[in-house]
C-alpha cells in the first residue's frame, strides 16, 4: 500500500469516481498516476500548481467575462490532476462519436437537400421547420464536398451510476476549447513530466494539422493556391485566444469581418498590396451574424454579401450554415433514428431520454414530474436557459411550468444524469477532493472518415457539488489522457 | 499582409516606444531636479507636460505642478492616453489583436510588460521615485525590440514595426529638444547664469551623454546638443537616424531602389533624410530651432497619414 499523501482523507462519496474504484484503491489506468502524486508533499504540488497557473498567465490563455461590465481577462482555472481512460473505453467512444459525426452530416445533407428523412416521416416535419436554427436560407445549397460538420465538439458524460457515457448535446455549429486541450497538455508536459512519461499517453498535437488539411481540401480553386482564413469576432470575444491560437498553429490569416470584403460574388481580404481572394473560411461568427444582408440586418462582425459568395461556391464556410438545426436539443432525441436511417447502424453510445414538451403527452408527464427532471430551451448552450428541478425552489418550478405551457416547442425535459468524478485539487484547502466532470471530444470530418484526436477537454465544476462545468459559470479543465496500448 | 495587421504592427512599435521616451524623460528630469534649487521647480517640470502634448488635460486634472503629479500623470494616469502604463496597455492589446502573427515570445514579453506595470502601486512608486519604476519600462522596452529582432522574421511586417519605432522616435526627440531649448531661452537671464544641468538632462534622456563627450571633447553646449540629437549620422536616437529607418523600412515594403520612390510617405520620408543629412546645425538656428523642428514635426505627421493612407485603409466601396 502507498502512503496516500495527497490524497489521505479522499472520499469517492456516492459517485462514479474516475480514479478510485473504492476508497484509496486506484483503477488499473490511474495505478503509475497515483504512485507519483502520492510520492508528491503537498507544498510541493502547491508548486507545480502555481508554476502552471504563472505559465498560462503569461502565455495570456485567458477568456473575457463581461459580468463587471469591463470586460476582465480570466484565467481558464486549470486542474493539475488529470483524466484518464483506459485505451479500450477510448476506443469505444471513438467508434461511437464516428457514427454519430456521419449520421448528422447525412442528415444536414438530406434536411437542406431532398428530405427523404421527412417523406419517409422518420422525424415530424412540423418539429424541423419550427426550429429557430432552421436555415431556409440555404435549402438547396451545393455545400463543399458535402460536408456540414467539419468539426464537432460532442459533450458526453459519464453517469454516475451506471458508470456508462452518454451523449449530453452535439455542438456542430463552432465549438470552442479545443486550443485548452492543446494548451492544457503542453503545460501539463512541463509541470508533472514524470508522471506523463511514466503513463505513455495518446499525443494530441495533431489537431491543426488535420484541420487545416480539412479546410485545404473545400477550395474552389485546388489545394495549391488556396486561401483560407479564420474569421472571428473579434478581440472581444471570450474564445478570442483560441481564434489566434488556431490561426497561429495551422499558419493561416486571422481576420475580422471589416478585414473581408464580397465584390462580383468573390471574398477578398484587404492586405497592403490591394485584395487577394478568399477561398475557405473558418468562420468562428455563427450563423445570424454572418451577413448583414442575409440575416441580422445590424451585424458588423459579419461580411455583407458574403452568403451570395457562398451559394455560388466560390468560397467555402466551415462549419456549414444551418446546422444549428442538428443542435436542436429536440431534434437531439432523433439522433438515433439517424444513425438507424442512414448508416442502417444501432447507435452505439447512448443518449439521455428526452422529453418533447411539443408533444402534449411529454409536456403532461415533464409538468408532473418537473422536480425530478433537467429542462432545457431547445436552441441555447453553454448551461444557459436551464432548470434543474431537484434544486431549483418553488417560484423557479412555477416559472418553469408557465413557460413550457405558454411555449412547449421550446423546451425539453430529461432526467437528472449524475456526472462523475475526478479529484481535483482545492487550493483554498490545500487538498484533494471529488468534483463533477463531463468530457469534450473534437471531431473532425473530412468526407469521408472521422478523425478525433485522443481525449478532449474535460471540463470540471470546481465548486463543491456543483455539476455546472461552463467557464463562465466557475468550471475549470483537466487535461485528458488516453492511454496507450493495452490497459 | 493583411492591412490590419500591419496598422496594428506599426502601432504596437509606437507605443512601446512613446513609453521608452516617456520614462526616460521622466527618470532624467526627476533625478537632476534633486540636485536643483527650489527656485526653478515649477520651470523644470512644465516642459515635460508641454512635451507630452496634455498640459490642458494636466491643468484639469491638477492644481500643482509638482514632482508627484508629474509622475502620476506621465507613468501612470488613466486619463492621459499618452501615460507610460496605457501605452504598455495599448501596445499590448495591438499585440493580442495580431498574436497569431508575432511570435510567441514576443507576446509572451509584452504580455508579461503588462502585467509588471498594471501591477505597480501608484501611490508607492510615487513615494519612492520614479527610477525603479522607469528602469523597468526601458528595459521592457528594450527586451522587447532584442526579442523582436531575435525571434521575428524579418519580413514586411517587421519593417512595419521599425517604421513604427523609428517615426515615434524621430518625433518624440523633435519635441524633446524643442521644449528643452524653449525652456531654456526664456529662462536664462532669469536665472542668470549659463545652466548645463538641463541639457546634460537632454542628453542623458536619450542615453547620448558620454557619446556627447566622446564626440566633441568640449564642454555642454547647446547648439552642440542640438547638432547631436538632430543631425548625428549614427547616434540611435537623432531624429536623423530614426528617419533614416523609417525610409528604409517603407523602401523594404515597396520595394523602391535607392534615389526613387513609390508612394507619398516614402518621398516625404527621403526629403527629411535628405534634409536632415545636408544641413548644418548654424543652418537650423539661423531660421530658428523652434520653427525648424516644428516643420520637422509636421512632415513626421504627413508620412504617418500618408503610411496610413497607402497601407491601411480602403476607401469604402459602393
Amino acid at each position: 500500500m502507498v502512503n496516500p499523501g495527497l490524497f489521505e482523507g479522499y472520499e469517492t462519496g456516492s459517485f462514479y469516481d474516475e480514479m478510485f474504484s473504492s476508497p484509496g484503491q486506484p483503477r488499473a489506468q490511474y495505478t503509475k498516476l497515483f504512485q507519483k502524486l502520492a510520492s508528491m508533499a503537498p507544498s510541493q504540488f502547491e508548486e507545480r500548481r502555481k508554476l502552471a497557473d504563472l505559465s498560462f498567465l503569461i502565455q495570456g490563455i485567458t477568456f473575457t467575462v463581461y459580468s463587471d461590465g469591463r470586460g476582465t481577462e480570466r484565467l481558464f482555472p486549470f486542474d493539475l490532476i488529470p483524466r484518464i481512460l483506459p485505451h479500450s473505453e477510448w476506443e469505444h467512444i471513438d467508434r461511437g462519436l464516428s457514427q454519430r459525426v456521419m449520421a448528422l452530416n447525412l442528415f444536414l445533407q438530406d434536411i437542406y437537400g431532398k428530405q427523404t428523412i421527412l417523406k419517409d416521416k422518420k422525424i415530424p416535419r412540423w418539429l424541423v421547420y419550427s426550429c429557430p436554427n432552421f436555415r431556409r436560407e440555404v435549402i438547396g445549397v451545393e455545400v463543399a464536398r458535402g460536408i456540414y460538420t467539419h468539426i464537432c465538439g460532442i459533450d458526453l458524460v459519464r453517469d454516475s451510476k451506471s458508470g456508462d457515457f452518454y451523449v449530453l448535446e452535439d455542438n456542430v455549429r463552432t465549438p470552442s476549447g479545443i486550443s485548452y486541450v492543446l494548451e492544457n497538455r503542453l503545460v501539463m508536459t512541463r509541470t508533472l513530466p514524470e508522471a506523463f512519461q511514466a503513463c505513455e499517453v495518446l499525443p494530441v498535437h495533431h489537431y491543426p494539422a488535420e484541420l487545416a488539411r480539412i479546410l485545404r481540401s473545400l477550395s474552389s480553386r485546388g489545394e495549391a493556391d488556396a486561401q483560407i482564413v479564420l474569421l472571428t469576432p473579434g478581440i472581444h470575444n471570450s474564445a478570442y485566444f483560441e481564434h489566434s491560437f488556431l490561426a497561429q498553429q495551422m499558419g493561416i490569416e486571422l481576420v475580422e469581418g471589416r478585414d473581408l470584403i464580397v465584390d462580383g460574388g468573390i471574398v477578398y481580404m484587404k492586405t497592403i498590396r490591394g485584395l487577394q481572394r478568399v477561398d475557405v473560411i473558418y468562420r468562428r461568427v455563427d450563423d445570424e451574424y454572418l451577413d448583414s444582408l442575409t440575416f441580422r440586418p445590424d451585424s458588423v462582425l459579419g461580411v455583407p454579401g458574403l452568403m451570395g459568395a457562398y451559394r455560388a461556391g466560390t468560397v467555402a464556410l466551415a462549419n456549414a450554415v444551418g446546422n444549428g438545426i442538428a443542435d436542436d436539443k429536440a431534434i437531439y432525441a432523433y439522433v438515433p433514428e439517424f444513425i438507424r436511417y442512414y448508416l442502417g447502424e444501432e447507435p452505439i453510445l447512448k443518449t439521455v431520454e428526452t422529453f418533447l414538451c411539443a408533444n402534449p403527452k411529454d409536456l403532461e408527464y415533464v409538468l408532473e414530474h418537473l422536480p425530478q427532471l433537467v429542462v432545457k430551451a431547445v436552441g441555447e448552450s453553454g448551461g444557459y436557459g436551464m432548470l434543474m428541478g431537484p434544486t431549483a425552489d418553488r417560484a423557479k418550478l412555477m416559472d418553469f411550468a408557465d413557460r413550457l405551457r405558454a411555449n412547449p416547442r421550446n423546451y425539453i425535459a430529461q432526467p437528472v444524469v449524475g456526472l462523475s468524478r475526478v479529484p481535483s485539487y482545492d487550493p483554498s484547502t490545500g487538498s484533494v477532493a471529488g468534483r463533477h466532470v463531463d468530457l469534450r471530444p473534437y471531431c473532425l470530418y473530412d468526407g469521408e472518415k472521422v478523425t478525433i484526436v485522443p481525449g478532449g477537454l474535460t471540463r470540471v465544476a470546481l465548486q463543491p457539488n456543483s455539476l455546472i462545468v461552463n467557464s463562465s459559470q466557475g468550471g475549470g479543465s483537466k487535461d485528458t489522457w488516453v492511454l496507450r496500448g493495452e490497459d | 499582409m493583411l492591412s490590419r495587421i500591419a496598422e496594428s504592427l506599426f502601432w504596437l512599435a509606437r507605443y512601446i516606444e512613446r513609453a521608452e521616451d516617456t520614462a526616460r524623460i521622466l527618470d532624467v528630469n526627476y533625478h537632476m531636479l534633486l540636485e536643483q534649487s527650489q527656485q526653478s521647480y515649477r520651470l523644470r517640470w512644465e516642459p515635460l507636460i508641454i512635451m507630452a502634448g496634455e498640459d490642458k488635460l494636466f491643468r484639469k486634472l491638477y492644481d500643482e505642478v509638482n514632482a508627484e503629479n508629474v509622475f502620476e500623470f506621465l507613468a501612470f494616469s488613466e486619463e492621459n492616453p499618452s501615460s507610460i502604463v496605457q501605452c504598455i496597455s495599448k501596445a499590448r492589446e495591438n499585440a493580442r489583436t495580431i498574436r497569431d502573427r508575432i511570435s510567441r515570445e514576443m507576446w509572451e514579453d509584452i504580455n508579461g510588460l503588462y502585467y509588471t506595470v498594471t501591477r505597480f502601486h501608484p501611490r508607492e512608486e510615487i513615494a519612492a521615485g520614479p527610477h525603479r519604476f522607469c528602469d523597468k519600462i526601458k528595459f521592457g522596452a528594450h527586451r522587447f525590440h532584442g526579442v523582436t529582432d531575435a525571434t521575428l522574421p524579418h519580413d514586411e511586417g517587421w519593417e512595419f514595426l521599425r517604421i513604427g519605432w523609428g517615426l515615434e522616435r524621430a518625433e518624440m526627440t523633435a519635441r524633446l529638444v524643442d521644449v528643452q531649448y524653449h525652456n531654456l531661452l526664456d529662462a536664462l537671464p532669469s536665472v542668470g547664469a549659463p545652466d548645463n544641468h538641463q541639457w546634460m538632462a537632454v542628453l542623458r534622456s536619450v542615453g547620448a551623454y558620454e557619446a556627447y563627450h566622446r564626440e566633441y571633447h568640449s564642454a555642454i553646449e547647446p547648439e552642440k546638443v542640438a547638432e547631436m540629437l538632430i543631425l548625428h549620422f549614427q547616434h540611435p536616437r537623432s531624429i536623423r537616424f530614426s528617419a533614416s529607418e523609417v525610409q528604409a523600412g517603407l523602401r523594404a515594403v515597396s520595394g523602391s531602389g535607392p534615389g526613387a520612390y513609390g508612394n507619398e510617405a516614402e518621398r516625404l520620408a527621403g526629403r527629411v533624410v535628405e534634409r536632415l543629412r545636408y544641413d548644418r546645425v548654424s543652418e537650423i538656428f539661423k531660421q530658428g530651432l523652434h520653427s525648424y523642428l516644428e516643420e520637422l514635426l509636421r512632415m513626421c505627421g504627413a508620412i504617418g497619414e500618408d503610411i496610413a493612407r497607402t497601407y491601411f485603409y480602403y476607401a469604402v466601396v459602393a
